[in-house]
């Protein structure tokens, strides 16, 4: 599996707090990456940073755009730009951050495509109901309001919205962090089936054990910004070496 | 008039005016800043729009201005007196025989000239404005022409409606580069924006901004494949003129439902009345 990101001693501080402290990882074609650790460990700005949503303040972030790997930094406002809204996606812990309530569940679809320049209503519909099915919504709610779907729905149009360019890369912060445990369940299988139809590689942040042994191959505990332990998900969680790790893995309530 | 420099503003501030045209001509579509002075008229009477006019005024120019079309309302005939006063020059209310034409909300239905120099009054330039409220982050996606957000309002105009329910300030593609709003003009006047051979500028003087679109510059009202630009119009003739393909006004004549249509354009109609006789 070849390269798709690469991070090399990521260094970010807010103030003197290091939120990333040296923090180098790759992730390849095609897997499932989780980052899990506790609140304040550094996740959330390291997803950040890999997205190109923020600039550390040392360290690169290089893509492998299929002929070369290209330093973010280097790919100019207007180009990252065009990568984040077509070949990359990012889903929120909080969909109704990412989506507009007040348009329909058709435009929030169609968004990326207009972005890109389909300038073609029927086809935009087209392809709008086709993605409301993948992510298993009635295609009746097509030009249904976001603001009158529950919390599950809205989440899965999240993931409509942003699959509709088809990525090759997709960021998740927390996707079911606000959900109830069966409709999380139900995200869950959706994400990990289209996942895996879709070939897609996912950089994933949770702070949630069982989501991580479900979706990912493989996995990096941080705590205070600083990798403390990674490798396959089934190794780490099963024989877990550092300290920290212990006591995640043993932390977590038997259903 | 004694006291006051020729067209009312200062030589400085002029130049300050003239720099900003210029640059806007430059760079058609592209809104620029300047330094709108306090006028003798409350903002959303067209502070934006007379100071270019008294920017570009010269001693030979004959002006013309319109409210929605008409010559004879208290906008119109209050801002051709004040530079009638203040800069002496010629005013007339024929779209022909002027030189400089300041207009609210209507583009003549007499095509202009090269020779001649159209100034919109502008309440809001920001054409990306109700999507994204945050002038900065507006002012990125304009450089990044990433535009799509506006296609996401028409679609949605289409679901609701059927069709794209804009009526009036339609946005248009520049020079297929900046998206641009048209001031709010009726939708039926967008097509004459494309390729007009007079110089068209633009003055928000509230929100401090100078566009232009110079001579000959492609102008395309945003559209789908499938559901092209549709300017609409009233389906009457005008009650005066009888003209068939004018924009027209809709008045309420009493309280039992009873109505008429006439021109916008009151020069327009009161020339086909004339040639009629």
């Amino acid at each position: 599996m070849t390269t798709l990101l690469k991070a090399h001693e990521l260094r970010h501080s807010f103030g003197a707090t290091p939120a990333l402290d040296g923090v180098s990882l790759e992730v390849r074609r095609h897997e499932i990456l989780a980052v899990v650790g506790e609140s304040g460990s550094g996740k959330t700005t390291l997803l950040n940073v890999l997205a190109g949503r923020m600039n550390a303040d040392q360290g690169t972030v290089h893509y492998h755009d299929g002929a070369n790997l290209r330093s973010l930094s280097e790919l100019g406002e207007r180009e990252l730009h065009r990568l984040q809204r077509a070949r990359w996606g990012f889903v929120e812990q909080n969909p109704r951050a990412a989506l507009r309530l007040n348009i329909t569940a058709g435009g929030n679809i169609g968004e990326r495509l207009m972005a890109a320049g389909d300038r073609h209503y029927g086809n935009i519909r087209a392809i709008a109901t086709h993605w409301l099915e993948q992510v298993e919504i009635d295609p009746k709610r097509l030009d249904d309001l976001p603001m009158n779907f529950s919390g599950g729905m809205l989440q899965r149009l999240q993931i409509a919205r942003m699959l509709v360019t088809e990525p090759e890369l997709v960021f998740m912060d927390e996707p079911t962090g606000g959900l109830d445990a069966s409709v999380q369940a139900r995200v869950l299988d959706l994400i990990r089936s289209l996942v895996r139809r879709l070939g897609l590689a996912v950089v994933l942040v949770t702070h949630d054990i069982g989501v991580a042994r479900l979706l990912a191959d493989r996995l990096i505990v941080m705590r205070q910004g600083l990798i403390v332990e990674s490798g396959l998900t089934d190794q780490v969680l099963d024989d877990p070496h550092h300290a920290y790790t212990q006591l995640l893995v043993s932390s977590v309530l038997p259903a | 008039m004694k006291g006051y420099n020729f067209a009312y503003l200062d030589e400085n501030t002029k130049r300050m005016i003239r720099r900003a045209i210029l640059k806007a001509v430059a760079i058609p579509g592209h809104q620029i800043p300047f330094a709108s002075r306090e006028m003798p008229l409350p903002y959303g009477w067209g502070t934006g729009g007379i100071q270019i006019t008294a920017a570009l005024l010269g001693m030979s120019d004959v002006l013309k201005v319109i409210d929605q079309g008409a010559d004879d309302t208290t906008n119109a005939i209050s801002i051709r007196r004040f530079f009638a006063l203040t800069a002496g020059v010629a005013t007339t209310t024929h779209t022909a025989g002027a030189s400089l034409i300041q207009t609210r909300h209507r583009i003549p239905e007499t095509p202009l000239r090269q020779d001649q120099i159209l100034i919109y009054q502008v309440p809001m330039p920001e054409p990306l404005y109700r999507l994204e409220p945050n002038k900065s982050a507006a002012m990125r996606l304009h450089a990044l022409a990433d535009y799509g957000a506006m296609h996401v309002k028409l679609y949605e105009d289409i679901t609701r409606f059927g069709r794209v329910a804009t009526a009036y300030n339609h946005p248009v593609m520049v020079n297929r580069r900046y998206l641009m709003s048209p001031s709010p003009i009726p939708a039926y006047d967008n097509p004459k924006l494309h390729r007009m051979p007079a110089l068209q500028l633009f003055g928000a003087g509230r929100e401090q901004r100078i566009y232009a679109v110079p001579p000959y510059t492609e102008v395309r009202s945003l559209d789908f494949v499938d559901y092209p630009f549709h300017p609409g119009r009233a389906q009457h003739n005008c009650s005066q003129c009888g003209s068939d393909d004018s924009y027209l006004d809709e008045v309420i004549t009493d309280n039992d439902g009873g109505r008429l249509f006439l021109c916008s354009d009151t020069d327009f109609c009161q020339n086909r009345q004339k040639a009629a006789k």
